[in-house]
């Protein structure tokens, strides 16, 4: 029983850690589709993809295991929208004068934006996969692998997007700081096989982090000029508010994989 | 509220607080007492200056003919207005190729010129310090490129200017403190045009920010940079130099046109007679560091003759006002397909040094630079009026098409000729000074550069797909070497730290001290220049040598 008890509270994390990261891309695919006018009619698929698979996944974070079919069909088309997400983004830096140079990379589509939206697939596949009993040690390692990917792809994000706002305030180090020190904590417990309160505790301050981070972004925003009183063009020019919780949905969906470690060490 | 052109507003223990539509900071003021230095002139030369002298201890009031402006609120989006910027009084230009003076060469405010300059912070090439002995061709500073270096850096700093993070020329230099602006559809030519011709471009190391600093906000890339910045996010010596004198106790006298500098008996500059507020004042010092820019520092040190100078001072060499040098400007010009709208944004977001660091394929010496252009529309009306020469409805039909122009613009390297010259005219201006008589004619060797620069130019258009090519083949910008730095008093008006030869306790840092001007624009070389002179000037007087 107790064993079903941890799984089944291990999906409902991985689905809130996937409605949260959904949320973030529906919000920020949302806002940045927006600044660039939907110039592309497919620009208008994350957001669509994420509107379905965020209640869903709440849902599921509910313990509901209602239309799996549908489930089935959301995580996909959101893993493939991610990926074809992936390869437009990819396209319009390189077709842009310049090409894949520093500049580009900057400022126009987001490389790594687009795979929030593969792990949101992944995270609530996992999530219905938990439904239905305990996985084997080696899946329950691949979820592990998956949020660690996750999370190393979005440090990458925040390095770089920090790095063009020039670390301007110190506390834009944090993201290279906690959630690379939890991802490898992580990794380590993973490798290991067995859970440590060290990992825990740093991903429950990368989730911490997450919300942090919108609240800097939302002081980051009061920072451009005319600040929250020109908001409809100061969110689009500022730090993206919605981008920081992706670290939270990421670091909530490892805790989850965190219980399906065995918590005894063992002697052999 | 007043506008500031119309009163005086340093006063009253009080200065414009620039990050505010209305506000104050507390100011120093002197009175009549003698102070360590008078500056006269606040812009790339006197605001360094006064900043770092007053950090140093030293007692300094900063004057200037223009008024002390609040960005946030005396700023309009409006070319014409903005014109106010501009030092638009009575001068005679003659010469071959009589300089148009006013928006890219001059300024009158509170921070000068760098109140409406483009911008544009470029280090000079090396070789361009000695160019006589590396070259073949003008004459050498007397100042080494490495110590230029180190203070090119320390104004990067405090300009926080963006700017790529690999700079594909010249010896390795440090990162720049923010990082580079997006390149807008202009630029994009640019860059199309320097690939397809295989040369390389890097983003334009700009003075303003690409993030929050301070209390000054990010570029919104509202594009009237050249026009005043109305955001504060361009780093002109305005919001950052001023600011800092005003903390560490300088005085700042706005609206203060200095017309005389008086000598003692001893043959030292006692102080300068100034007119503010309608009257001539007087204001004694123990050091005038004259900061005016090429044209108004020769015509104060002028005006300033005496018994024991009556030649002007500084002038023993005979070289006060002589060798002015501009730099060249010439544009190329086309019609793209798509829509360019180069007006969004700072104006030269791209640039390619490369003739300024390659010598091969030149028939002439010198350097030059070209950068994508971003003409505000009355600007870009006068262009086609005047360089164009279009006119009636020729002229309304390409202003309908103005948003589908595009441009690249070069600044160019013009050598030293003692013809070329600032002198005193006889007329005399509303203060009853004379006013200047500026002399300039091109010579071979910049028309042979105009004719490279401008070919190479309509390649790049050519290569970045813009039809319609034409050639803007007349403007000049920015001044240079009326009082030129030097080793040796027969040759030079000023040493290496900017002191006269003639008279110790008076000295120029500006542009004029320029004894060649290199082929980039040069606010950010004048600054680095004012660092220095303020560091040598504090060691001096550590040793008692002042």
């Amino acid at each position: 029983m107790e064993h079903s008890n941890v799984t089944v509270a291990s999906s409902r994390l991985m689905a809130a850690g996937a409605a949260i990261l959904g949320t973030s891309v529906f919000a920020d695919s949302g806002l940045e589709h927006y600044r660039g006018s939907f110039r592309n009619p497919g620009m208008v698929l994350p957001i669509a993809t994420s509107a379905i698979a965020v209640p869903l996944n709440m849902r599921r974070s509910m313990g509901s295991a209602a239309r799996p079919g549908l489930g089935r069909a959301v995580d996909l088309v959101a893993s493939i929208v991610g990926m074809a997400g992936f390869g437009f983004h990819l396209r319009n830096i390189g077709r842009e004068p310049g090409g894949f140079r520093l500049i580009n990379l900057f400022y126009k589509a987001p490389l790594g934006a687009p795979g929030a939206m593969v792990l949101t697939g992944l995270l609530g596949r996992a999530s219905r996969r938990l439904q239905l009993g305990r996985p084997s040690p080696f899946t329950a390692k691949a979820f592990g692998a998956i949020t660690v990917a996750g999370l190393v792809g979005t440090v990458a994000e925040a390095g770089l997007l920090h790095f063009r706002g020039a670390f301007h305030n110190p506390a834009m180090w944090l993201p290279l700081a906690v959630p690379p020190l939890a991802s490898l904590s992580f990794a380590r417990d993973l490798a290991l096989g067995q859970p440590t309160g060290a990992t825990r505790m740093l991903l429950g301050a990368t989730a911490g982090l997450g919300l942090v981070g919108s609240a800097f972004h939302a002081y980051g925003i009061a920072r451009n000029m005319g600040g929250w009183r020109n908001w409809r063009q100061n969110i689009l020019a500022g730090p993206p508010l919605p981008a920081p919780p992706s670290f939270t949905g990421l670091a909530i969906a490892a805790l989850g994989v965190m219980l399906l470690l065995p918590k005894r060490r063992r002697h052999d | 509220m007043a506008e500031a052109s119309d009163s005086v507003r340093c006063a009253g223990g009080r200065a414009p607080d620039v990050f505010s539509t209305e506000g104050w900071v507390p100011m120093n003021e002197y009175g009549e007492d003698e102070v360590d230095f008078v500056i006269v002139g606040t812009g790339a030369g006197g605001a360094p200056l006064a900043a770092k002298l007053a950090e140093a201890g030293f007692s300094v009031i900063a004057m200037d003919a223009g008024p002390f402006w609040r960005p946030l609120s005396d700023f309009a989006s409006d070319e014409m207005h903005q014109s106010k910027l501009y030092w638009t009084d009575e001068r005679i230009v003659d010469g071959e190729n009589p300089i148009h003076m006013g928006a890219n060469n001059s300024g009158r405010s509170v921070g000068g010129s760098t109140v409406h300059f483009a911008m544009v912070s470029l280090r000079f090439r090396p070789e361009h310090f000695k160019t006589r002995t590396k070259l073949g061709y003008g004459v050498d500073w007397p100042i080494d490129w490495q110590e230029m270096w180190d203070y090119y850096r320390e104004v990067e700093q405090e300009l926080h200017i963006s700017g790529p993070v690999r700079y594909p020329w010249g010896p390795k230099r440090p990162r720049y403190p923010l990082r580079p602006h997006p390149l807008n559809a202009a630029a994009h030519h640019l860059v199309r045009g320097a690939e397809g011709l295989g040369i390389d471009w890097t983003e334009t190391p700009l003075a303003t920010l690409s993030a929050p600093v301070g209390k000054a906000h990010p570029c919104v890339y509202r594009g009237f940079c050249v026009t005043g910045c109305s955001t504060n996010a361009k780093q002109s010596a305005l919001v950052t130099w001023i600011p800092r004198a005003l903390k560490a106790g300088a005085e700042i006298r706005d609206l203060a046109m200095v017309g005389k500098i008086e000598c003692n008996a001893r043959g030292r500059a006692s102080g300068v007679h100034y007119h503010r507020n309608g009257e001539w004042h007087f204001q004694k010092a123990r050091n005038v560091v004259v900061a005016g820019y090429a044209v108004e520092t020769p015509r104060l040190l002028l005006n300033s003759a005496n018994g024991d100078h009556p030649e002007g001072l500084a002038n023993s060499s005979g070289l006060l006002g002589k060798n002015l040098m501009v730099q060249l400007n010439q544009a190329a010009w086309g019609q793209a397909e798509e829509e360019i709208r180069s007006y969004k944004a700072p104006p030269s977001l791209a640039i390619t040094e490369h003739w300024n660091y390659c010598d091969e394929g030149k028939d002439y010496f010198g350097g030059w630079t070209y950068m994508s252009q971003g003409p505000l529309p009355t600007k870009w009306a006068t262009s086609l009026a005047g360089g164009r020469k279009l006119w009636g409805r020729p002229l309304l039909e390409e202003m309908e098409r103005a948003n589908h122009s595009v441009g690249l613009k070069m600044v160019g390297e013009v050598l030293p000729h003692e013809d070329n010259r600032v002198t005193l005219s006889d007329e005399t201006d509303q203060h009853g000074l004379r006013i200047p008589r500026i002399t300039f004619s091109l010579r071979d060797n910049e028309k042979a550069m105009i004719r490279h620069a401008l070919d190479f130019m309509q390649s790049s258009l050519e290569a970045s797909g813009a039809r319609d090519i034409w050639k803007e083949t007349d403007d000049t910008c920015h001044l240079g070497g009326t009082a030129r730095m030097g080793d040796d008093p027969a040759t030079s008006v000023v040493n290496a730290d900017c002191r006269s030869w003639d008279i110790p306790n008076l000295w120029v840092c500006d542009g004029s001290v320029f004894p060649t001007v290199g082929g980039v624009n040069p606010s950010l070389t004048i600054q680095a220049i004012a660092c220095r002179t303020a560091d040598r000037i504090v060691e001096m007087g550590r040793k008692g040598e002042l």
